[in-house]
């Protein structure tokens, strides 16, 4: 019994200790912002009172709501696509199967082990010729078919019950009906798993829109931030503002599909 | 109703004019630069000033992080892409010649519109390749040694005894200030080769010569200052801090009684406005014994260039040269609005150059400060500094090892280190191909000297 109490205590110390870890950067960020920078550089662990300040030098130096705007477009149409993209692709992959589907696939997954960097010139080159260069299409198209999301909607296929899909084409179901009816309400966790990373890697896109965008009115979220830690001495209370308002979408997403982000992962189909 | 009439015909007139003017000149000049509290705000106290004298045009300002401008303008100009690029962008002085010479014609040629002898000499040198030079010369980084007049004075010291000192000196007054206020000299980042650079240029050298090759083997001023560098370790009068918020974090909050550091740090130190009158500025340490070692050096400061393929050359130009190399007002509202000291010498005419500051003890910080910009020897940068920087920095450790162990010998002792030696020598150096076996060999040459040849 004593034993066990003792194991318990173990347990919840090891797992105070990671969540404090877990927490402790969204604490540091939170009183950040209600200092001075002066406060944030010492590193003063409680809060002040620059909050207004900071917000204030923050939305004096962008236009936010634009940033903020561009950002929600940038995030929410490449996910859209990407997923109506990615998830077709996924489910033509498993289920209509050729000799070439596997090789075609593995080149693919080859294709993955290219770093961002060497295609970068090729790529500007490509979109500055389509005259897409200072354009969100400019920065969405690239990025739409990913592989990464095109492999992961074909492993999850892959427990897709081919019995379903049988018994919907003896119904008189026409292949498109099969995918919009049949397989896409089956696999709404994989969809809401998917949501989360494709939002999270295009609101936190920064490398790309940074290439591709070129004027104040278009920039996104991540390029403002970066920006302004730049400096002989950066407004660090400012930066930790700015920081809240950028990952509070992430957090809202992640909280409203944590569930199904979860199954997505365990890979359920009910 | 005459009147009236009259005053409506008249807007219309103007209205019409003005309209007119706007089609004739609806010029925009777009401007690339990091820093939007620093740089940025320059620009829009130049753009204002410039609406003055040429209202149709407007300024663009475009702001990134300073790593990111350097890649986009990278992978534009490597694209041969001109089309999106800006008209004007901020280039770091460690940088510039790496984009000169990389790019040949990608940037325009001054000469003709500036009369560079009103800049400061150091900061021409940097942006010329062969007879032309390519910047209007912006931000200074002419080091200063900021102190702390209240604690210095607990320990016996005046500001005149920090005038010009030598670093010996510098440790001595550090040694006697933890003694009597029990708080260090000064804050040192041990993984930042910043101080060696300020170092080297102060005695007129730099990681290459003036024709741009690698200048470390056999150069007495890099041995010098590599020991001082030591000298500096060995004397402990510092507090250790890492990375560059816990470095100036240290002098900020109080911790420290002085630093090292350039003009741009002002803004840094008026951070705390509960050190309000309890600040002096000095020039920079010199280094003892030296040949042509002086108190004057550089860290930092960059230049705005105009890129040859702008099709607003013509009036980006103008802008450069009527605000940024003509305009004395515009450098004094800079000055004052963000402590930024420009290199155009004309500019210190003006009230607020001449103006003593009372954060720094009623000091005329501005008036020392673009004196001491005359004096700054110019070196070259060269291609590589960058490269050149990461390999001194994977140095560091080694030294302060040898340095600390030092502490504890008497100084008639020999002083034979044989493992940092060994670390040194075999110690493997990430610069471009051609000068690693040149780094390698006068990294452990100089080591060897320093401690009775192992």
């Amino acid at each position: 019994m004593n034993n066990r109490l003792f194991g318990r205590a173990f347990t919840y110390a090891g797992l105070s200790l990671i969540a404090f870890i877990s927490v402790f950067p969204f604490y540091w960020m939170i009183v950040g912002a209600t200092n001075t920078s002066a406060d944030v550089t010492i590193g003063k662990l409680t809060f002040g009172s620059a909050l207004g300040d900071n917000i204030q030098h923050f939305f004096s130096l962008f236009d936010v709501p634009r940033v903020l705007l561009n950002t929600t477009f940038v995030a929410v149409v490449g996910t859209a696509l990407t997923l109506v993209v990615c998830s077709m692709a996924g489910y033509a992959f498993e289920i209509y199967r050729t000799k070439f589907s596997d090789r075609l696939f593995a080149l693919f997954l080859v294709m993955l082990s290219i770093p961002f960097s060497a295609l970068m010139i090729p790529l500007f080159i490509m979109i500055s010729r389509a005259g897409l260069i200072n354009t969100f299409a400019g920065v969405l198209l690239p990025g739409i078919a990913s592989i990464f999301i095109i492999f992961y909607f074909r492993q999850a296929t892959k427990a897709f019950p081919h019995e379903l899909r049988d018994a919907a084409r003896i119904d008189g179901l026409k292949e498109w009906q099969i995918f919009l009816y049949i397989y896409l309400p089956v696999m709404r966790s994989t969809y809401a798993a998917a949501t989360i990373i494709v939002f999270m890697s295009s609101w936190n896109n920064y490398l790309w829109p940074l290439i591709v965008l070129q004027s104040n009115d278009n920039k996104v979220i991540t390029l403002i931030v970066s920006s302004m830690r730049s400096g002989y001495n950066p407004q660090q209370g400012s930066i930790m503002v700015a920081t809240i308002i950028a990952t509070l979408p992430t957090l809202v997403i992640f909280f409203l599909l944590q569930r199904r982000f979860v199954e997505g992962l365990v890979g359920s189909v009910k | 109703m005459r009147s009236i009439a009259k005053r409506w015909l008249g807007l219309a007139v103007a209205g019409v004019s003005l309209l007119s003017v706007n089609v004739a000149l609806a010029t925009e000049i777009t401007v690339w630069c990091w820093s939007p509290e620093f740089n940025g705000a320059a620009v829009k106290a130049a753009a204002e000033a410039y609406a003055k004298v040429n209202p149709g045009v407007t300024i663009n300002v475009v702001d990134f992080d300073k790593g990111a401008l350097e890649q986009k303008l990278q992978t534009q100009l490597a694209a041969g892409i001109t089309d999106d690029l800006p008209d004007i962008v901020l280039i770091e002085d460690y940088g510039a010649q790496k984009y000169l010479q990389s790019f040949p014609d990608a940037f325009e040629p001054l000469n003709a519109s500036l009369d560079y002898s009103q800049f400061a000499n150091y900061k021409v040198e940097l942006a010329s390749v062969g007879d032309k030079t390519y910047s209007l010369p912006f931000d200074s980084g002419a080091t200063v040694l900021y102190y702390r007049t209240d604690l210095l004075e607990q320990a016996g010291f005046t500001p005149a005894d920090l005038d010009s000192i030598t670093w010996d000196r510098y440790y001595e007054i550090g040694k006697k200030v933890e003694e009597v206020t029990g708080k260090k000299m000064t804050s040192h980042d041990v993984a930042d080769p910043g101080l060696l650079r300020m170092m080297l240029q102060s005695a007129g050298s730099w990681y290459f010569g003036p024709d741009g090759q690698p200048n470390i083997v056999g150069n007495p001023v890099f041995k010098a200052a590599l020991t001082e560098l030591q000298k500096f370790l060995q004397s402990g009068i510092y507090k250790p801090t890492s990375g560059w918020n816990d470095y100036t974090g240290a002098f900020i909050g109080g911790d420290v009684a002085s630093v090292n550091s350039a003009v741009w740090m002002v803004g840094g130190i008026k951070g705390n406005p509960e050190l309000s009158g309890k600040w002096g500025a000095a020039q920079l340490p010199r280094i003892d014994g030296l040949e042509g070692a002086t108190n004057y050096s550089n860290w930092g400061g960059s230049s705005w260039y105009v890129l040859a393929s702008s099709a607003e050359k013509a009036e980006a130009i103008d802008f450069l040269s009527k605000v940024w190399a003509g305009d004395v007002e515009f450098y004094q509202k800079i000055l004052v609005g963000q402590g930024a000291v420009g290199s155009w010498l004309p500019a210190r005419a003006g009230a607020a150059y001449s103006s003593s500051d009372e954060f720094f003890s009623g000091q005329p910080v501005w008036a020392n400060f673009s004196k001491w910009i005359e004096q700054i020897p110019g070196v070259n940068y060269g291609l590589f500094t960058n490269e050149a920087d990461d390999a001194v920095r994977a140095q560091l450790p080694a030294l302060l090892e040898v340095a600390i162990s030092m502490r504890s010998l008497p100084p008639s002792m020999p002083r034979c280190v044989s493992r940092p030696c060994n670390a040194l020598g075999g110690a493997r150096l990430s610069l471009p191909r051609p000068m690693t076996r040149n780094r390698r060999q006068s990294m452990a040459t100089d080591y060897a000297a320093m401690h009775c040849v192992c």
